[in-house]
């Protein structure tokens, strides 16, 4: 049982965690057990002797087991050696001279000793020096050399002789003109100070591991290298940035800032062409796979379309609202409405009316409490007309809009054109014209528009696509347009539609 | 109190299975009444829901992307060789013996001893801005290239049918499990009350090998479970009114009958009286809502020539259109089989020529018009399709019992096959995973069928870690304890 516990197993690391709680149990106590003696001694207090020796016993039995958990802990590795020792001899010391400060005091040994009295105070205040330093010790091995001191304020700054405040490099900056930027200095380490270092570094240095300068990420690991120059998808640091989250080898650990899409793809590129010092963009082949992901560099967001391109992400995904009161959504339900939560962190709901063809302008009323929680409402084949529209224009957080087989017009679709959020918004089969769509593609967000059967003209859907990129509006077939596409299986005229690329 | 109501309802809802609902698809859906039902009896539907509301959502882990799904199985597997994994190396390797490597410790449904390779029978081109490659075997899915996400690197665990068609529905090639369309209502709840929430259609003249397991509900309440609706004549037997009478008769009928249950259950409080005073008024819903819904002949003419359908017929074609119009009446999950594509080479029907051609000449059209009409009704972004079979077929040509076959013919292969999907929170035109050379083996990007299953959940807005089923004493999940979701092909 002992035995094992003596290596890195994932008992003594469980067990190992629990220092940085029970390293505060010593502290308090000692602490508290010392301004006791003080007051004690001053005549500022009346205590009895045996308080102080009790919070002592305590002081050296929760000592003892922080120490324990302490040595547990650094089986995991990944500290600074020689502050790790220093950390670890002071943190025995403040056991030892807890104990012994106890055990001249104890009940069965005080009169034995005859040097006692003598032992008594200098351990005391040797073991709450100790746990002052060993603390500092501790502070530095999980935030880093320098952190209590790091943003020390002027004028003392230049009394203590410190260099200005750096500011850490967090997020990436934009880079004006990417081609010319240093694929290394100016790509590579920004993404890797920003989401790697703070573990892989000088004084943390996690699975033998430092990522700050090229020559030791080069080095590798206790794990051998973590990239093989050429091969990105075989590299280590790739790999494990490609695992799913939930996986134990999945870097950086669940809970912290992860890689995007576009940094991984951007490392992987490096490390395939070669993982080179000093080339710029320029001087490399870039992939199709890596242009969208340069391209963000920019600043600006990378234009989706062919390729499999990701789309940007939703608005959803930043929304976040209170929940809504639950009478409301029974409310709702009672109406015959499809009430659903969307996701569990975000409160956001959507609405359908499937089961409610009769919903009509008068019930959007209740729609009106959770205006706020409400991001897809679906209203299609309602009696819906364009004064229910003035009512929706209030759901601020709207993004997916279903207005389809309705009698919405062209006054009504122009009172929703202030909805901030609207992605998505199906008018197929209603009397919305081109006035109305051109009124409704001024919303910046819009993605996405569905106006078959519309009043909508082709020339206006051409022409509004035109003035609006990044809005995919879809009309339907005609008859025509059917027979052009039952041509497909006409095999002499089936030749490749597009010529091939790469 | 309630404890006990639950303990009732839940010891209910297993004799329900056992003896009404898995014979019967008409009864399965009045197991859909049975949700309203137990909903009306005040069961929480918080947390593990075992009140059997089919109605009643789970809240996902993430806002879902694909809030319906139409999942095209191809069962028997077509070749991926000819349709969509081009492989020029293995024209070269035509009729020579196949290497040694693939077969030393390989077991095959029928292949024995040294096969010959088998060169791709198709043309291949690529198409779409995306540059995708297909064969001339699907021209009108050409034409959609670029709506679509291709996986060419799945993989499987089981080299017969029923087995691999069970573990790729219900992520386990045993019986018991529930399949994906029923954690998929389980999860997102029913939305039109007069429709179930899962509805499978078969076509190709017979049912998958693994039967109605592959749209069962497992240990899940078999209001989960799938309906399967005929498609021509009645689309579910016996819930048309019996000739001479009219539906007011049916209806004041139904009333008194339930009238009478209603009273019985006053004085003895079985909760089974309920559910079948709900079965009554769900069937009687449906006489109404099924047929309109599953009635073709409003459609108009264009629309029918798109699918290459004519109002009547129960082919594949046409399942492809009655998929649309339930995904437009918010099904949740329909089911597609097609059976047939078991291609052996066995006859002039089963084989990687003639006969795989003739059933990509039934299925090509009427997919292709699947996917521009939920479109062009803006159905694509919220519907996630899926295509594919229980698994692969060799590069090698079968020779079954050492033999030289009639025709030319593939064996069923595990370690390389494609699926594709479209819509609903997945890429438009990308192809994720290679395979080797040869299309022996996922040579990068290799996505098993749990992983797939993984992927499919997290569309539909569930981690597939956390979306489990408490049952005999521990959560189950559909990928049980495998699956990684497949982050590149969402988009």
């Amino acid at each position: 049982m002992l035995i094992p516990l003596l290596q890195a197993s994932p008992w003594a690391l469980f067990i190992g965690r629990f220092h940085p709680v029970l390293v505060h149990l010593p502290i308090g106590f000692l602490l508290i057990a010392a301004l006791i003696e003080i007051g004690r001694r001053t005549g500022k207090i009346s205590v009895s002797e045996s308080t102080v020796v009790f919070v002592l016993f305590w002081s050296a039995v929760s000592a003892t087991f922080a120490c324990i958990a302490g040595y547990l802990l650094s089986l995991g590795g990944g500290y600074d050696e020689d502050l790790l020792g220093a950390h670890m001899l002071k943190g025995i010391g403040v056991a030892v001279f807890a104990w012994v400060a106890w055990i001249v005091k104890s009940d069965w040994l005080a009169g034995k000793i005859s040097f006692g009295k003598a032992v008594y105070l200098p351990a005391f205040a040797v073991a709450v020096v100790l746990t002052m330093t060993a603390g500092h010790d501790g502070g530095s091995l999980t935030h880093g050399d320098g952190y209590l001191t790091q943003y020390t304020p002027e004028p003392f700054r230049s009394l203590a002789g410190m260099d200005p405040i750096q500011e850490k490099a967090k997020e990436i900056k934009p880079i004006t003109d990417v081609q010319q930027a240093v694929v290394y200095k100016d790509i590579v380490q920004p993404i890797l100070e920003a989401r790697c270092t703070q573990c892989h570094n000088a004084s943390k240095k996690k699975g033998d591991l430092r990522m700050d300068e090229l020559a030791l990420l080069m080095k590798g690991g206790e794990n051998g290298p973590v990239l093989v120059p050429g091969k990105g998808a075989e590299s280590d640091m790739i790999k494990r940035c490609l695992l799913d989250e939930s996986d134990d080898n999945h870097m950086p650990p669940k809970g912290k800032p992860q890689l995007s899409t576009e940094q991984i793809a951007l490392l992987s590129w490096w490390i395939d062409q070669g993982a080179p010092v000093d080339k710029k963009v320029a001087e490399l082949t870039v992939s199709d796979q890596v242009k969208p992901a340069l391209a963000s560099l920019g600043g600006g967001s990378a234009t989706g379309g062919a390729g499999g391109a990701k789309q940007k992400e939703s608005a959803i995904a930043t929304l976040k609202v209170s929940p809504a009161k639950e009478a409301d959504i029974q409310a709702m339900r009672k109406a015959g409405l499809i009430v659903n939560t969307l996701s569990q962190d975000q409160n956001l709901i959507e609405v359908s009316a499937v089961n409610a063809p009769k919903f009509s302008d008068k019930d959007i009323a209740l729609l009106l409490p959770v205006a706020e929680q409400i991001t897809w409402l679906k209203l299609g084949g309602t009696q819906i007309t364009d004064s229910g529209l003035k009512e929706i224009a209030k759901l601020k957080n709207l993004t997916k809009l279903h207005l389809e087989h309705t009698g919405v017009t062209d006054q009504g679709i122009a009172q929703i054109k202030s909805l901030p959020h609207l992605e998505y918004l199906n008018v197929i089969d209603t009397k919305i014209g081109d006035a109305g769509l051109k009124n409704i593609a001024t919303i910046k967000g819009l993605r996405s528009i569905y106006v078959w059967q519309s009043a909508v003209t082709d020339s206006a859907v051409a022409q509004t696509a035109r003035q609006n990129k990044g809005l995919q509006i879809v009309n339907g077939f005609s008859a025509a347009e059917v027979a052009q596409f039952l041509k497909a299986g006409d095999s002499t005229v089936t030749k490749p539609v597009a010529t091939t690329k790469k | 109190m309630e404890k006990l109501l639950k303990e009732l309802q839940y010891a209910d809802l297993h004799r329900q299975t056992r003896r009404h609902f898995l014979q019967s698809a008409g009864f399965g859906l009045g197991a859909l009444g049975l949700g309203s039902l137990l909903g009306s009896c005040g069961a929480s539907n918080a947390g593990t829901n075992v009140s059997g509301n089919a109605a009643a959502a789970k809240i996902p882990q993430f806002a879902p992307k694909a809030k319906r799904v139409i999942y095209i199985h191809m069962a028997g597997a077509p070749s991926q060789l000819e349709l969509f994994d081009y492989k020029p190396e293995l024209v070269k390797y035509h009729g020579q013996d196949c290497p040694a490597e693939f077969l030393e410790g390989k077991k095959f449904a029928f292949i024995q001893g040294v096969p010959k390779m088998l060169g791709p029978q198709g043309k291949f081109a690529q198409y779409g801005q995306s540059g995708a490659w297909m064969s001339d075997y699907v021209p009108y899915l050409q034409t959609v290239a670029d709506e679509i996400t291709f996986l060419k690197a799945m993989h499987t665990d089981q080299f017969n049918h029923a087995p691999a068609q069970l573990l790729m529905h219900t992520g386990s090639a045993r019986l018991g499990r529930p399949s994906l369309g029923a954690w998929s209502v389980y999860g997102l709840g029913s939305e039109n009350q007069n429709l179930p929430g899962f509805i499978v259609l078969a076509s190709g003249g017979q049912q998958p090998d693994a039967g109605k397991s592959v749209y069962g509900s497992g240990f899940l309440p078999s209001v989960y479970q799938g309906v399967q609706c005929r498609t021509g004549g009645d689309p579910v037997l016996y819930v048309s009114d019996p000739s001479g009478m009219n539906r007011d008769m049916r209806k004041q009928t139904i009333e008194a009958i339930n009238e009478i249950n209603r009273q019985t259950y006053e004085d003895v409080k079985d909760p089974e009286i309920l559910t079948r005073i709900s079965q009554y008024e769900m069937a009687f819903r449906m006489q109404m809502s099924v047929p309109e819904v599953m009635d073709v002949s409003k459609e108009p003419q264009f629309i029918l020539d798109m699918y290459g359908v004519k109002p009547g017929e129960g082919t594949f074609a046409m399942n492809c259109l009655l998929a649309r119009k339930l995904v437009e009446n918010d099904v949740r999950f329909v089911q597609l089989f097609d059976w047939g594509w078991d291609g052996h080479g066995t006859s002039k029907d089963h084989n990687v020529e003639g006969g795989l051609r003739q059933k990509c000449r039934e299925s090509d059209q009427p997919i292709a018009a699947l996917i521009k009409d939920l479109k062009m009704r803006g159905l694509l972004e919220e519907t996630l399709i899926i295509w594919g079979a229980e698994f692969g077929r060799t590069p090698m040509q079968e020779n079954r019992n050492g033999l030289v076959m009639p025709f030319m013919g593939r064996d069923h292969h595990l370690d390389a096959f494609t699926m594709w999907m479209a819509g609903g929170g997945v890429k438009q035109g990308y192809s994720h995973g290679e395979t080797d050379e040869l299309g022996y083996y996922g040579a990068k990007d290799r996505v098993h069928v749990h992983d797939l299953q993984a992927t499919i959940l997290h569309l539909m807005g569930f981690d597939h870690e956390k979306f489990t089923y408490p049952f005999q004493g521990r959560n189950f999940r559909l990928t049980d304890t495998e699956g990684k979701v497949v982050k590149q092909v969402i988009a």
